[in-house]
C-alpha cells in the first residue's frame, strides 16, 4: 500500500513538471487586451487569440537588416523541427514594434518572400500607442539608434532593440525569454515539449 | 573618331572595376540575404587580403537599393541589439576578414526589386590599395545560426 502511495506521488509530481511548472511566470498577459491588426489586415486581440495554445513570440522591425531577419529564421527553425517531431498546438506569433513602417501589406510581404509557412504562424502590428504598451508589458524594448538618409532627403531610423523570443503557456503566461537572433534551438524545443500535454 | 568613342563607351566605363582576378584582396563567398523590394537587407563576404600591406574598405556601391553602406551589428546591455554605419574597414596583411550576420556587412537600403533565393546580384566595393572591385552575390535564406 505504503508503494502504492508512494508512486501516486511520484506520478504527480512528474505530471506538474511536465506541464512547465519549473518556468517561473515572467509576466502575466492574461488579463490584458491589445487590440492588433495580423498580415491580412484582419483585427485581432492579443493574447486573446493565442489562448489555449503554446505560444512562441518574436519581436521585430522589417526594416531590420540582420538580428530580425534571423530571429524570424530561427522561428523557422523552431517551427520545423516541432513539426518534424509531431509536437502540435504550437502558435508563432511575430509582433512589429515599428508599425509606422510595418503595415499587415509589409508584414505579408516579409513572410511571403521567406516562404513562411503561416499555417500557424501569425505576424502582428497595430497602432502605435498600442504596440508600444505591449513592447512595454512584453519587456521589449525598442529606441530609435542610427539613421539613414535618401537622396530625396528622407530619414529612415534604425531601432536598437531588445534580442528576444519568448515562450509563452496556454494562459498567456510568459515564461522564458530567449536570445532571438542566436537562441539554441534544442533548448527552446526540448522546453516546449515540457509544456506539451 | 567619334564613332569610335562612342562604341568604346562601355569598355572606358569599366576599365577601373578590378574583377578580383589579379588584386591583392579576394572576395569570398559573397551572399545576400533574401528581402523584398522596398525593404533592406544585408550583403555579406569573406575578404583576403595576400598582400604584405593593409587595405582599407570604405564605400560600397549597388544598383540593387536606392542607398548601399558599410554597417556594423553591434551588443548592448540587457540583450539590446542595434547597427550603425562604418566609415572604413581595415583588411591588417595576410589576414581574412568576415562579414556576416551580426557582424559587419553591407547595407542594402531600400531593396529596388525582390531579392528572391538564388536570385543574382552586383555589388562593387571600394578599397583605399585594390581600387574597386566588382563582386556577384547569391540570394540565400539564411544558415543556422547555433547547434
Amino acid at each position: 500500500m505504503k508503494k502504492r502511495i508512494g508512486l501516486f506521488f511520484l506520478l504527480i509530481i512528474l505530471l506538474t513538471i511536465s506541464c512547465g511548472d519549473n518556468f517561473p511566470v515572467i509576466e502575466d498577459l492574461g488579463n490584458t487586451d491589445y487590440r492588433l491588426v495580423d498580415q491580412y489586415a484582419n483585427e485581432t486581440v492579443f493574447p486573446d487569440n493565442i489562448k489555449g495554445k503554446i505560444v512562441i513570440a518574436g519581436y521585430i522591425f522589417t526594416n531590420c537588416p540582420d538580428i530580425c531577419p534571423l530571429t524570424t529564421n530561427n522561428m523557422r527553425l523552431i517551427q520545423e523541427r516541432l513539426k518534424g517531431e509531431g509536437i502540435e498546438g504550437v502558435q508563432f506569433i511575430s509582433i512589429s514594434f515599428d508599425p509606422d513602417n510595418d503595415s499587415p501589406e509589409v508584414l505579408k510581404k516579409f513572410a511571403e518572400i521567406r516562404n513562411l509557412d503561416l499555417s500557424n504562424w501569425t505576424f502582428l502590428t497595430g497602432e502605435k500607442p498600442v504596440v508600444d504598451e505591449l513592447m512595454k508589458h512584453v519587456g521589449v524594448l525598442a529606441v530609435p539608434g542610427d539613421s539613414t538618409v535618401f537622396p530625396s532627403g528622407k530619414v529612415s531610423y534604425y531601432y536598437i532593440h531588445t534580442d528576444r523570443i519568448q515562450l509563452i503557456d496556454e494562459e498567456g503566461k510568459i515564461r522564458k525569454n530567449y536570445p532571438g537572433s542566436s537562441i539554441n534551438i534544442d533548448e527552446i524545443v526540448n522546453d516546449v515539449k515540457q509544456f506539451v500535454r | 573618331m567619334r564613332k569610335l568613342f562612342v562604341a568604346l563607351m562601355p569598355l572606358i566605363a569599366v576599365a577601373g572595376i578590378n574583377f578580383g582576378q589579379q588584386s591583392a584582396i579576394k572576395i569570398n563567398n559573397p551572399w545576400i540575404r533574401i528581402s523584398a523590394e522596398g525593404s533592406n537587407t544585408a550583403l555579406f563576404f569573406e575578404l583576403v587580403n595576400n598582400s604584405d600591406q593593409p587595405d582599407t574598405l570604405f564605400e560600397a556601391e549597388s544598383d540593387l537599393a536606392e542607398v548601399v553602406e558599410v554597417h556594423e551589428t553591434y551588443k548592448r546591455e540587457n540583450d539590446m541589439m542595434g547597427m550603425r554605419r562604418v566609415k572604413f574597414v581595415v583588411i591588417p596583411p595576410k589576414s581574412v576578414v568576415i562579414f556576416k550576420p551580426r557582424d559587419l556587412h553591407v547595407m542594402l537600403i531600400k531593396l529596388k526589386k525582390d531579392m528572391k533565393e538564388n536570385d543574382k546580384g552586383v555589388a562593387i566595393l571600394i578599397f583605399k590599395n585594390a581600387g574597386r572591385i566588382k563582386l556577384e552575390a547569391v540570394v540565400r535564406n539564411m544558415p543556422r545560426m547555433n547547434n
